[in-house]
């Protein structure tokens, strides 16, 4: 499954996106991104067990708040996306 | 006098003549300033079925009472007038410096009527102010006519100008402050370029009284606390606004070709914020008083679309980005400096010239109408078509006029992607429900701004809706629309309001002015201006037929991406919208509400 990386997150994975193995809940995702980058990453996305309001994370274009947050299921073609809160006008 | 100076300048510009005013003071503690105040001034003063283009109209710079404090971000002021491109009530917000000089000088604001004869500009020092000779300054663009003022009055002036797009009447000509900064929809450059009123100058050295001097200063302290550890603030000051291009790609709402091919841009990252960062970004850079710091200086070192200047912003880049199908950034950077220069809307043009490629793709226009082959994806296109718009060369005359006007003199005004004759954006209102409500009912057409609902429905701020459906959008449009009237009739810049709220900047407002309103007193304000407003185009002629979307987006559904077979479902959201509002099943404001406003 593809994560792909935006805006400040890429300066940490310093890659636009990764594939990896097939993880069945977005959290196992999470942790696995988080070890192969390492505690500035995993500082970005999680606040203790929760994710942090510091990104915005959607799966297949629609942002995990309307799917199942954290713990939301995935498929084995799904495609992530990490981006940090932005905003414009 | 707290907040407020308590004066206006009021330039005949046909008898030449100027004199200084008294501020309505009861008018100011209920419209507040700038938009709201600049509003209900015009509309005391000018009918509404007035001609844009004509000596009748008059055209208002205000700034509100928070403009040029310690407030966060406080460098704001509007220009209010009847708009060339919607004919709606037309107010402009912009940034910079020109707001707090104007105050530092001592004014609230500027009224210009009339017309003059020959082209003039406005020159405020202080207690004194002159009308001088504009001549030599006709036909430069806004850098050079910016320089050469600063040279001919005072070197630490600041200066809001027209381009050679204002002068040529183009229906989205802009004015422009501090050389880069934009009061820029719908074409208030046009009416300073009618009254041939080429720029206003301003040295102040005075300045700004509070109420209460030490409750203010903590309010400020607090507020800009607020912003600075927000991480969207900060966000911000990185990249700029820019960076919205892969997320709203990645929502499938990135509007492409014209809004044709859906939501998806396929070389949306080439465009992005992270490439421009990489690429041409020199530095950020800040407005007055601002610990944001938004705005990009930067620099396309050599190749054909050589430059430097600001932006673009996240509009401006779509719309020479993804609306025109184009890739090269630095074309698409090449094609904002160009906007800047002349004084254009980049929004409204890059719109434009990706409808003109809609129609020359169906046939409707070709080679010899436009003098080039005109094809969504051509970087020099977007590069030559600013230019000969700015000029009205060519097929730029047809482009100045906007693509509503340009569509329907071929024949097809549904390929218009515009609500009320202004160009609509950079989030597609089939993948983002809410934003399709604000466009469809904004007071001055197609603006994304005043009623911001990607914060909810993209962002997550303050809460996260979900912008595929329609529920509570009506409710939330109303809070967003009515709390920026007030953000933009205090002063301070919208972008505050991704870190503070109601009550900070409620806070603001009373410790400055010394004003005893409520939260919920404050928050009418906004409402009340929004009514204001809306009775302004209910009498310019403006119906609830006027408060609807393109066609492409009532009935052609996103051909691809996580919004797939949507579109906007604007029947049942519009009537909860005007029941919401306490407006009648055509959206006209009852008695009551007028009653309960004060507007009655």
């Amino acid at each position: 499954m593809k994560i792909n990386f935006f805006a400040n997150i890429r300066d940490i994975t310093k890659t636009k996106s990764i594939e990896i193995e097939y993880s069945e809940t977005l959290r196992e995702a999470l942790l696995k991104i988080s070890e192969i980058y390492g505690k500035k990453l995993r500082k970005e996305i999680f606040d203790g067990g929760n994710l942090s309001n510091r990104v915005i994370i959607l799966v297949n274009g629609r942002h995990i708040a309307h799917l199942q947050g954290i713990d939301t299921t995935l498929n084995e073609n799904d495609e992530i996306s990490i981006f940090p809160v932005v905003a414009g006008g | 006098m707290y907040g407020w100076m308590g004066k206006l300048i009021r330039v005949n510009l046909t008898d030449g003549s100027i004199k200084v005013e008294n501020l309505n003071m009861k008018d100011a503690k209920m419209y507040l300033g700038a938009r709201g105040l600049g509003t209900k001034i015009f509309m005391d003063e000018v009918d509404a079925k007035v001609e844009p283009l004509s000596s009748e109209n008059k055209v208002i710079f205000l700034t509100g009472p928070l403009t040029g404090t310690l407030a966060p971000c406080a460098g704001r002021y509007e220009v209010v007038t009847k708009a060339p491109l919607t004919g709606t009530i037309g107010a402009s917000n912009s940034g910079g410096h020109f707001g707090p000089e104007l105050k530092y000088a001592g004014y609230d604001g500027i009224i210009f009527e009339g017309k003059s004869e020959k082209p003039v500009y406005l020159y405020i020092n202080n207690g004194e102010m002159v009308l001088k000779n504009a001549e030599h300054l006709w036909g430069k663009t806004v850098y050079e006519t910016t320089d050469m003022l600063l040279e001919e009055t005072d070197a630490n002036a600041r200066v809001a100008c027209i381009g050679p797009a204002g002068e040529k009447l183009v229906l989205y000509a802009t004015i422009m402050n501090d050389k880069h900064r934009a009061a820029g929809r719908s074409g208030l450059g046009a009416v300073m370029g009618y009254k041939n009123l080429k720029a206003v100058v301003v040295k102040g050295t005075g300045s700004v009284e509070v109420a209460n001097p030490l409750e203010f200063y903590k309010a400020c302290v607090d507020s800009r606390a607020k912003i600075q550890a927000n991480p969207v603030e900060q966000g911000l000051g990185v990249y700029g606004t820019q960076l919205l291009v892969n997320i709203l790609n990645q929502f499938g709402s990135l509007p492409t070709r014209n809004w044709r091919d859906g939501g998806v841009f396929e070389n949306a990252e080439d465009t992005s914020g992270e490439a421009l960062s990489e690429k041409y970004l020199v530095k950020s850079k800040a407005c007055f008083g601002c610990p944001i710091g938004c705005g990009r200086i930067t620099r396309i070192p050599d190749g054909k679309y050589a430059g430097m200047g600001e932006g673009p912003e996240y509009e401006a880049g779509w719309s020479f980005g993804a609306d025109c199908g184009i890739k090269d950034l630095a074309a698409i950077c090449k094609a904002n400096f160009i906007c800047n220069e002349y004084g254009m809307d980049p929004i409204t043009l890059g719109s434009t010239i990706a409808c003109a490629m809609e129609l020359f793709d169906k046939g409707v226009i070709n080679k010899e109408d436009v003098g080039f082959v005109l094809q969504f994806g051509d970087p020099d296109a977007i590069v030559d078509l600013a230019k000969m718009t700015a000029l009205k060369e060519g097929f730029g005359a047809k482009i100045a006029e906007g693509s509503y006007r340009m569509a329907d003199e071929y024949g097809y005004p549904e390929l218009s992607m515009t609500v009320k004759k202004q160009e609509m954006p950079a989030y597609d209102g089939r993948g983002i429900q809410g934003m399709g409500l604000e466009y469809a009912t904004s007071n001055r057409g197609g603006c994304h701004v005043r009623g911001y609902m990607t914060s909810v429905e993209v962002v997550g701020i303050p809460e996260k809706l979900d912008p595929l459906v329609t529920t509570d959008k009506a409710a939330w449009l109303k809070i967003f629309q009515d709390l920026t009237g007030v953000i933009d009739s205090a002063g301070i810049c919208l972008f505050t309001s991704f870190a503070i709220g109601l009550p900070e900047i409620s806070e603001l407002i009373r410790t400055a002015t010394g004003c005893d309103c409520s939260d919920e007193e404050v928050l009418r304000i906004g409402e009340r201006i929004w009514n204001l407003e809306k009775i302004f185009n209910l009498e310019a002629g403006f119906t609830k037929a006027d408060d609807t979307l393109p066609p492409r987006l009532l009935k052609e559904g996103l051909p691809a991406g996580p919004a797939k077979g949507k579109v906007n479902e604007l029947a049942g959201m519009l009537e909860e919208y005007y029941k919401g509002r306490g407006w009648d099943e055509d959206g006209i404001p009852t008695d009551e509400k007028l009653e309960e406003l004060s507007l009655k």
